[in-house]
């Protein structure tokens, strides 16, 4: 993830390139709504994998499609499940819904779980991020949700409790009747949780700031490095994209001690298109090898 | 025996309106929490709300007919404490 421009589509394009080229399995996922992976392999890119490379392919994210699916998905569910409301106009709520602010972000983490079951079996799955903004409510969403989620178990037990009294006193036995609502609550703290820790574990979850030795650049990406470590989230990698000697790189370590640094160095040539990108690979053979150690080896 | 079984009964009701009363309220809360975007109130992520949403047909009904009572919030007072 990165400022937008920084080259964040280009250094996963690189490095997921690389990996192919070793002979992995890479799937490059695009979760930024202005997808740029079609534009940099040249080549009509789609909501299903398609093959871009021997060994590499690349799905862009239609994050539309993914909100109308979860709405439709509810949708069903409430006309299977409410019994008196069957005309209960939910057609126009849901045409405002859908630009609701967090759909936007559910919509990519519904996407992120599939391409991870669509995916298990490939050696490496890369996500291309949206621009910062996103991102980071992104990564901060199940955290978010938990918080949530916690406030509204308490009540709903504390409803149950109240409930179980009422019957008792007047029916004089305890029904346990199963609170849907209670139990739907429990299932999504379960998944909340688990992609929670998931995102925070660096073994499962590998963050690459991507960012160009300037000072803007750098600016955002420490506001970055604290909105992720405000949920328990590491940067496992910085890559300096469009690298040149001298300009603020003493500043990059300094702020960045201790995560390893990955410098990709300026271009002159665009880096379009899957000769160029060989190219490339080809003449920075030696970092891009390390870099491609840096990976394998974690 | 009969008259001993009304009374109880009629005990047993009053004992536990106050609780039902009570129990209405939270359930109004549960409700308005969760579904509070619906009627114009702050809400927990979108998601969650609509997650919930298919199992609360009950909470939903329950906040429609507050709405409707919200101009007679005297009576249903004096309901609910059995006054008049």
């Amino acid at each position: 993830m990165g400022k937008g421009g920084v080259g964040k589509s280009t250094s996963t394009a690189l490095n997921a390139l690389y990996l192919a080229r070793k002979g992995y399995d890479v799937v490059i996922v695009s979760l930024d709504p202005a997808h740029n992976q079609a534009d940099i392999f040249q080549k009509p890119l789609s909501n299903r994998a398609e093959r871009v490379a021997p060994n590499l392919r690349v799905v862009e994210v239609d994050q539309d499609y993914w909100v109308k699916r979860y709405l439709k998905g509810i949708h069903d569910q409430i006309n299977s499940t409410y019994r008196y409301l069957t005309s209960f106009n939910l057609e126009k709520y849901f045409k405002v819904i859908k630009h609701s602010p967090g759909l936007e972000e559910h919509a990519l983490i519904l996407a992120f779980e599939e391409a991870k079951r669509k995916f298990a079996k490939c050696d490496f799955l890369v996500f291309d991020m949206a621009p910062t903004a996103i991102s980071l409510k992104f990564f901060s969403l199940p955290s978010l949700s938990l918080v949530w989620i916690d406030h509204l178990a308490a009540l709903r037990e504390e409803v149950i409790e109240k409930r179980e009294l009422i019957t008792k006193i007047k029916v004089m036995s305890k029904e346990i009747e199963t609170d849907k609502v209670l139990s739907k609550i429990g299932e999504l703290r379960e998944q909340h949780t688990v992609l929670k820790e998931r995102f925070q574990d660096s073994g499962k979850t590998k963050i690459n700031l991507v960012l160009n030795p300037d000072e803007l650049s750098l600016a955002e990406s420490k506001r970055i490095s604290a909105g992720l470590d405000e949920v328990g989230i590491n940067v496992t990698e910085v890559v300096v994209n469009k690298d040149w000697q001298g300009a603020c790189l003493d500043q990059i370590e300094e702020e960045f001690k201790g995560v390893p640094i990955f410098r990709i160095p300026w271009s002159s040539t665009p880096l379009v298109g899957e000769d160029a990108l060989v190219q490339f690979l080809q003449e920075h053979q030696d970092r891009m090898e390390d870099q491609a150690q840096q990976i394998i080896g974690q | 025996m009969e008259f001993w079984r009304i009374g109880e009964e009629v005990g047993r009701g009053k004992a536990v309106g106050a609780l039902e009363s009570e129990l209405e309220e939270m359930e109004n809360i549960f409700g308005v929490l969760v579904l509070g975007s619906f009627v114009g109130m702050p809400s927990p992520p979108m998601q969650i709300s609509l997650d919930l949403m298919p199992h609360m047909e009950k909470e939903l009904i329950l906040m429609m007919e507050k709405v409707d009572t919200a101009n007679e919030p005297i009576s249903r007072l004096f309901s609910t404490f059995d006054i008049g």
